[in-house]
């Protein structure tokens, strides 16, 4: 199913993509059963918290420049929204020149859930307008407003109409998904709606699509090298850059998860270029990503010498590192796409892998071009990658009788807790970096050096692991791994 | 309730997990929504102190993750079954499942799935905490309420200068382990055997103990009054509500003086002990004056922005010991309304020179952002004041150019170990926190460094 704009709502990647939250196997398998549109989701009888997708969607739109978030819910739907905002106290910008996210609640009530929601929600529209004079609001939709059944979309146009800017509704209800990504295409579809516009002339442009603009100077000057300027559609990108990405000639996204509706958006109403296959991580994926787009604007042999230069300026850097890293064992608990890209970028530095967990998997995304496969599978098919994996929403109990099982020397995380659960077995977790940071051999380098720092002295964990007791049941120690899949009739 | 609420101070009432998550093997069971628990994390734990929970690592807690397909099939079989597997995978002493808004609103009933565990190892309780009826704080009290009410037994048996401390909500507070650390070596210091519930080796024991209390001492100006009514009328102990949890030296010492004339304690211990301490705490303010008195220092007035515990205790400090006065005051806690006239007393309370001349108003509030929208424009370049609040307004400190100490939730993703600003300490304390950003925002004139 194609990106389609004319709606207000987009239904969750389990519909819309038959993604899925349940698996155990192999990484082929998995992705070949994805390719042949045949992969089936296990749901198990235990499972723990996992994550949310309204608040995946708020924070994204919310850290947009310009924009304001009214949250149409109980007010406990936007209390950790500090989460993403809090860094700005510290960011070395001159004083006046940063702003919090705003993100306004209606703070819907026991009696909003039987007289309605609608005339609370026009009023706190109006008084946010009032106090913050936004260019743009969206109104996110929630569990109870979704459960109580209110007509935003109408309320938006009245709304629009009123205060003489777009209010855009961003259908953000946390149960229609059990995949928290489900909530960035919940923004990326209500910000394409709101400030993608008409394709025009092609400009020398290229857009990323991401959580954080962070690292964009490294990439910069690889762009410019190849005559384009760089647009982030990212935290704190404006009206205007949504508005010249929608003439750039190409896309690429910090992963499936977060950047392909948006991108997949770009190339279907503004017919820009996604390159959704090949990620530009580690020495591999950087050299197939820079044959892509360089063969895509007629510069193929020009990307391909950036390649080499850049090669050759960390190839000393990155070799020192292996050495400390080599035979190492590093398991992956990570998000859809990040979970096999950093499996591939383990394997590039010497590491094995005994698994990989990912929060979700995409068997496709929503490139309308149906031959662009997903970037899993692609690794599989071109360099043979192939590692034991399973799917779990952040499942915390299920990834640690994989750590335990696997005694990996460290594992890679990003989130989500799984760094607690290896440290109670004095197991050292690596936070992963993502996106611009980790980019091309620049971010090779990084992820080797400071891993081989990350790993040269396990004291800590050792000491910890020694005093903590964990909490769980012999029964449960003694439970063989993926056991709280149901048994499907 | 105002119809603008921004910069959340608070979680849902599904925070009140948080409290469970404090009494050691005390394990909650969610029937929520996937993303409750992480969106009350956020400002109760990761970005309040940086704090991960002490028996059940929060991220590992079980949960229906209850989505479209339960409102359609019912959710009480799937809890039912998330129930029966989670108490044979947890070892804990009691469980307590609770609910969100969707079950809620479609009517799964989790009191008869906890009453179908009746016979099972451990006392499995339950609590509705949907985020549509309250915030963390009512979350709080619901759970309390659940163990009193569904667990505690009345003890014929009360033991002398036993006494429960409440008035201190886990987590949300972010000083609370050192706070009540610190709270429970000067109450067994005055002669008291207190009873603290949160916190690493209190656990079931503690709990347990609650109806042999001689009596409930609620310690801050709201939190947890109902909590000792619902004691009284339970198990007839009589509660102490002391309204400030003192920070510096004249409000911990009225604060040693009450407790004692109340539980009878030996005065005379008391008395030598606030002299030292008294003593020991000027003798290092006394040590900073090079530079406290007429040196680069904070301003002299202050703007809040917290909660009414963190509000009253630090403005009773600075305005009693640290010769401070207070600008504008906002409490943006939901503070239900019978509390308010007397949380103003408190802060109003408090003699200072200028007193009759320097109005100032204090106002109770549900939106965080209400400071933020009235003093943004005003004018600070002249005379300077400082912010206490949440990390919230820290970046609004730093837009103006003013002193900021975080006093309340969510106090940031500073580490917090080992830090109060309870006590004679914790006054030291404060002052080492303001006067350490106050340098950082101030160069003075002597500075030698272009500026411009």
């Amino acid at each position: 199913m194609a990106v389609n704009l004319a709606s207000t709502d987009v239904p969750s990647r389990e519909r819309r993509l038959g993604s899925i939250t349940g698996y155990c196997g192999t990484l082929k398998e998995l992705a070949n059963d994805g390719c042949k549109k045949c992969l089936k989701n296990r749901r198990r009888d235990f499972q723990t918290s996992s994550n949310c997708a309204h608040t995946h969607c708020i924070n994204q739109l919310a850290g947009l420049d310009g924009t304001l978030v009214v949250d149409h819910a109980p007010i406990g739907c936007a209390g950790a929204q500090i989460c993403f905002t809090s860094v700005k106290s510290r960011v070395p910008a001159p004083p006046g020149a940063l702003e919090h996210a705003r993100v306004i609640s209606t703070g819907l009530t026991e009696s909003d859930t039987i007289f309605g929601g609608l005339e609370k929600l026009r009023e706190t529209a109006r008084l946010a307008f009032e106090r913050h004079h936004p260019r743009e609001i969206y109104i996110a939709t929630s569990c109870v407003s979704a459960i109580i059944g209110e007509d935003i979309d109408s309320v938006c146009r009245e709304l629009s109409d009123e205060l003489g800017i777009p209010v855009e509704l961003a259908a953000a209800e946390g149960l229609k998904s059990k995949i928290w990504a489900s909530g960035f295409d919940a923004y990326c579809h209500a910000v394409s709606r709101a400030r993608l516009v008409d394709p025009g002339d092609k400009k020398a442009t290229i857009n990323f699509i991401g959580f954080s603009n962070i690292g964009r100077q490294y990439v910069e000057p690889i762009m410019a090298k190849l005559g384009l300027e760089l647009i982030c559609l990212t935290a704190t990108a404006t009206v205007e850059d949504f508005e010249r990405a929608s003439h750039s000639v190409a896309t690429w996204g910090q992963c499936g998860a977060q950047s392909s509706y948006l991108a997949s958006a770009l190339e279907v109403k503004c017919g820009v270029k996604y390159f959704q296959t090949h990620l530009p991580y580690g020495g591999i994926g950087f050299e197939r990503f820079m044959r892509d787009l360089g063969g895509y604007i007629g510069k193929e042999e020009l990307a391909l010498k950036i390649v080499e230069d850049e090669k050759a300026k960390y190839a000393k850097t990155i070799e020192d590192a292996k050495k400390t890293l080599a035979g190492k064992t590093g398991f992956i608990a990570l998000g859809a796409s990040f979970a096999y890209e950093y499996a591939r970028l383990l394997r590039e530095l010497g590491v094995n892998v005994p698994h990989a967990v990912a929060y979700h998997y995409d068997p496709k995304l929503d490139n309308p071009n149906e031959n662009e496969p997903v970037a899993a599978y692609a690794d599989v098919v071109e360099l043979g990658l192939d590692i034991d994996t399973s799917v779990n929403d952040g499942q915390s109990l299920e990834t640690r009788q994989l750590i335990k099982k696997y005694k990996p020397d460290f594992i890679m995380t990003r989130g989500h807790g799984a760094n607690c659960i290896a440290s109670s077995f004095g197991v050292p977790s690596y936070n992963c970096e993502i996106g611009l940071l980790l980019m091309g051999y620049r971010g090779l380098a990084m992820l080797a050096t400071t891993l081989a720092d990350a790993i040269s002295n396990n004291n800590l964990y050792r000491k910890i692991a020694k005093t903590y007791d964990a909490p769980y049941t012999e029964y449960y120690n003694g439970l063989p791994t993926h056991s709280f899949f149901r048994e499907e009739a | 309730m105002a119809c603008i609420s921004e910069q959340h101070r608070l979680s849902c009432a599904v925070g009140g997990i948080y409290t469970v998550l404090a009494i050691e093997k005390f394990l909650p069971i969610l029937h929520t929504g996937p993303g409750c628990e992480v969106n009350a994390a956020g400002a109760l734990t990761i970005v309040n102190g940086a704090q991960t929970p002490i028996t059940y690592i929060d991220t590992s807690l079980p949960c229906t993750d209850f989505c479209e397909e339960d409102i359609v099939f019912g959710g009480n079989e799937r809890l039912r079954k998330l129930v029966d597997e989670a108490l044979k995978y947890f070892k804990a002493d009691l469980a307590i499942i609770v609910d969100g808004c969707a079950a809620e609103i479609v009517g799964d009933d989790i009191g008869e799935v906890a009453e179908s565990f009746e016979d099972a190892d451990i006392p499995t309780l339950h609590a509705s905490l949907p985020g549509f009826k309250g915030n963390n704080l009512w979350g709080h009290s619901q759970i309390l309420s659940a163990i009193i009410d569904q667990y505690l037994q009345p003890s014929s048996e009360k033991i002398k200068g036993l006494a429960n401390v409440f008035g201190i909500v886990p987590y949300y507070d972010t000083f609370w382990e050192t706070t009540l650390e610190r709270l429970e070596e000067l109450l067994s210091r005055l002669g008291l055997t207190p009873n603290i519930i949160y916190g690493i080796g209190k656990g079931k024991a503690a709990i347990d103990k609650i109806p042999q209390a001689e009596f409930n001492l609620v310690i801050g100006p709201w939190l947890d009054l109902d909590i000792a009514k619902k004691l009284e009328n339970k198990f007839g102990a009589p509660y102490f509500h002391y309204p400030v949890l003192p920070t510096g030296a004249s409000e911990t010492s009225d604060f040693i003086r009450a407790i004692v004339e109340y539980a009878g304690l030996d005065k005379a211990n008391a008395e030598s002990y606030i002299a030292a301490r008294e003593k020991r705490f000027f003798h290092k303010l006394q040590r900073l004056s090079n530079t406290l008195i007429g040196g680069i220092m904070y301003p002299k007035r202050f703007v809040i922005n917290a909660s009414a515990g963190a509000a009253v205790s630090i403005a009773r400090f600075l305005i009693r010991d640290a010769g401070l006065i207070p600008h504008r005051i906002y409490i943006p806690e939901d503070v239900p309304e019978e509390h308010q006239a007397r949380i103003e007393q408190l802060i109003r309370e408090p003699v200072y020179d200028t007193k009759d001349i320097i109005d100032y108003d204090i106002k109770f509030t549900d939106d965080g952002g209400l400071c933020e929208s009235e003093i943004k424009n005003e004018d600070f370049s002249l005379l300077h004041v400082n912010i206490f609040g949440t990390t919230w307004d820290e970046l609004l400190a730093k837009n103006k150019g003013l002193p900021y100490v975080a006093i309340s939730p969510p106090s940031g993703d500073y580490f917090v170990v080992g830090k109060t600003f309870f006590g004679y300490d914790g006054g030291l304390e404060f002052i080492r926190d303001l006067q350490n950003d106050s340098i950082r925002k101030f160069l003075g004139s002597g500075a030698v460094a272009n500026v411009e």
